[in-house]
């Protein structure tokens, strides 16, 4: 919000100290409004409030001196930065987060898809932040890095972390070895991206599935 | 001096175990692996690899972690030299000549020197660090809560005064960070602070995820904006090793640098940062011709780089000792101490020896391992620098959201990475630095608990803290550096510093 501060009033000379203060300000109020119910103590017992309000006294008077200095020493200005790269990020983080096992938000449960599922989605959503993205580098990168993924935290370090979509798992035969299906998928995810690369012939994947 | 060897015998014992060797080595190598991409630094390498380490046992996983960092910076070095991107403020001064020096065609040149010099300064810093890591243990361990708390405002007024940019915004991302510290469960009371009644809230805010968001996350929001412009180096490497005329020049500044770096790491701030600069202001004073320096001289690359490791390798001394750390980079290493269950300070040294000594020793190890790692795979981390920005930061980000998701399998550790970077995003955009902000959250737990004990021994009386002579030295020290860094003067020269 205070990113988009468009002030030009007079005497104003850093409008990027100006927007630091006022954010001072009210992580300040929003600190002594949340902690207005604790107990601040005496100072020879210290209560779970004292400390809190301390900091938030002291955020909110360097935020005053921020402002302050906003109108008598010229400073930086604001840039526009463009909000669509970093919204699309957080996109990608939450709907890896919402993807990668069952998560309840309230009435809402998200399907639990798996690492098979959340990283591509990640890569994707998040590489379209990119100005310059295009669209079949992300699904060869994302058919690449995933089953690196797998083989490397799943297999290798076996990390707890789901790796299929729990609809799939059910469908599984029982006599199935868990490990050898996600090596089997796995392959099969690298044969695809190698595919996709000599079909499409552009050059630029050939560092990063060496890197891996 | 016979303790001072028993001492190192025990740590070498402890770091040539073949599992703390395969851990540094393989610290070492992802460290580099990561810091040798242009536009992430070593405190973004150790953010984001953070979580692997924490299913070690303490002394590998410290040890792993060192690697790292000692990787990322040569890797940052590396991208300096052959992109001209300098991954951090202290490969900054090796850019200047490095660069110039890569674009005559003797890249492989400077690249040996810059890792030679390393590890000598690394040699020379690791036997500084255990020649006085046991005096300074034992200053600190006279130290009470009063002391404590006095000492951790002085470190971090220095953090303050020797970073640049605004004192002001400095010490308010501080007090943020500190603020940040006390979201949870108070231990003391057990009462329940700005948690908004979320359960995953109440154990606090988890350190890997605050470090992930305001470093790994944020960075990439930040790379995002600027248009790429790459200028990596066309020229061939040249030959790896210097000819003996480079190495009559080089051995001078080398040794001058890791001199200087050593004593500027262990000032409790952040001195390591101020080694570099100062180093490169000094061979330009002495050099008998010094317009050759910014066109490629080798002393601009040889003083600045031992500067740089030996200073990065000094500025553990205060963390291992007082348990103060320095810089984002140690700050993050007290995050993944206290995550291991060990408290920083005096009494790691004491209760636990084979750690203290076994992460010393392999301080060194690891300096030996990249110069064996680095020279050799120069030709593999030339490939990895031409991959464009657009594919390595989609990887990054997935690698952050599994690392954080593997630490606690948490769904909402990984919103919030998003959350903190985005916060993050918009404090950069305001001018604040992120990381005074996470030296007050790693501090601010310690500080609340000192600052409670020591009102409690003294009834409720403030004056404690400048009537006990130590503690009063320490906060004097400190006013004198606050005042001595706002009076316009001195700060002045301080930002001429930072710009050259």
């Amino acid at each position: 919000m205070t990113s988009r501060l468009k002030h030009r009033a007079k005497g104003l000379k850093a409008p990027q100290n100006l927007a630091g203060g006022i954010a001072l300000v009210s992580i300040a109020a929003l600190t002594l409004w949340l902690t207005r119910d604790l107990d601040p103590g005496t100072l020879s017992a210290m209560g779970s409030g004292m400390l809190p309000h301390m900091l938030a006294w002291a955020v909110g008077l360097c935020g005053v001196a921020l402002v302050l200095s906003a109108f008598l020493h010229s400073g930086e200005r604001l840039e526009r930065g463009n909000l669509q790269g970093p919204l699309l990020i957080i996109l990608a983080i939450f709907a890896f987060s919402a993807t990668i096992r069952p998560l309840t938000i309230g009435p809402v449960t998200t399907p639990g898809l798996g690492l098979i599922v959340a990283v591509p989605i990640a890569i994707i959503i998040g590489g379209m932040a990119s100005a310059e993205a295009r669209i079949h580098e992300l699904v060869m990168l994302s058919l690449g890095l995933t089953p690196s993924c797998m083989l490397v935290f799943c297999d290798m370090l076996n990390l707890p972390i789901p790796v299929f979509p729990q609809a799939v798992i059910e469908i599984f035969p029982d006599g199935w070895d868990a490990k050898s299906i996600l090596r089997i998928s796995a392959l099969v995810m690298i044969a695809a991206a190698v595919m996709i690369f000599y079909t499409s012939r552009k050059p630029v994947l050939a560092d990063r599935g060496e890197s891996e | 001096m016979e303790t001072f060897l028993s001492n190192l015998s025990l740590g070498f014992s402890v770091a040539l175990g073949l599992q703390n060797l395969g851990l540094a080595f393989l610290g070492c190598l992802v460290g580099t692996l990561i810091g040798v991409l242009p536009g992430v630094g070593p405190v973004a390498t150790i953010a984001m690899l953070l979580p692997i380490t924490f299913s070690l046992d303490p002394t590998g996983s410290l040890i792993m972690l060192a690697g790292i960092y000692y990787g990322a910076q040569y890797g940052g070095s590396t991208t300096a030299i052959l992109v001209n991107i300098p991954g951090e403020a202290t490969s900054v001064v090796t850019a200047i000549d490095g660069h110039e020096m890569a674009k005559k065609g003797r890249a492989g040149a400077a690249l040996a020197v810059a890792a030679l010099g390393s590890f000598f300064a690394g040699s020379v810093a690791t036997l500084v660090i255990a020649a006085l890591g046991a005096p300074l243990t034992k200053i600190a361990l006279m130290f009470g809560a009063t002391e404590y708390f006095s000492l951790m405002i002085m470190g971090l007024v220095l953090a303050v005064v020797l970073a640049g940019g605004s004192v002001l915004k400095a010490v308010a991302m501080i007090l943020v960070g500190i603020l940040l510290s006390t979201v949870g469960t108070d231990l003391e009371t057990g009462d329940e602070r700005m948690t908004f009644g979320l359960i995953f809230l109440s154990d606090g805010i988890d350190f890997a995820v605050l470090a992930m968001g305001i470093f790994g996350v944020a960075e990439i929001m930040r790379n995002l904006a600027q248009p790429e412009s790459r200028d990596v180096v066309r020229k061939p490497i040249g030959r790896l090793l210097p000819n003996r005329e480079e190495l009559r020049q080089s051995w001078a500044p080398v040794v001058r640098g890791t001199v200087m770096g050593s004593i500027l790491g262990i000032l409790p701030g952040n001195g390591a940062v101020l080694a570099p600069f100062a180093s490169y202001a000094m061979e330009k004073k002495l050099a008998k011709d010094p317009t050759r320096f910014g066109k490629g001289a080798i002393e601009g690359v040889a003083g600045p780089e031992s500067a740089n490791n030996a200073g990065a390798q000094t500025s553990f001394i205060p963390l291992l000792t007082l348990g103060i750390p320095g810089n984002a980079v140690m700050a993050l290493m007290v995050g993944a101490m206290t995550i291991q269950g060990i408290i920083p300070g005096p009494q790691v040294m004491t209760g636990n020896p084979s750690l203290f000594w076994g992460m010393i020793a392999s301080m060194w190890v690891g300096n030996l391992m990249l110069l064996v790692i680095n020279l050799p795979m120069v030709g593999l981390w030339v490939r990895l620098l031409k991959v464009p920005y657009r594919l390595m930061f989609p990887a990054i980000l997935a690698f952050c959201c599994i690392g954080i998701y593997s630490i606690n399998s948490l769904p909402t550790d990984v919103m919030f990475i998003g959350l903190f970077g985005f916060v993050g995003y918009l404090l950069i955009k305001c001018g604040f630095e992120p990381a005074p902000l996470l030296l007050g959250f790693v501090l601010g737990k310690l500080m609340e608990e000192n600052m409670r004990r020591a009102l409690i021994l003294s009834r409720g009386s403030l004056s404690t803290f400048i009537t006990e002579p130590i503690s009063a030295g320490l906060l004097l020290v400190s006013v004198v550096l606050l005042a001595a860094a706002i009076i316009p003067n001195v700060r002045k020269g301080r930002d001429e510093m930072f710009v050259e």
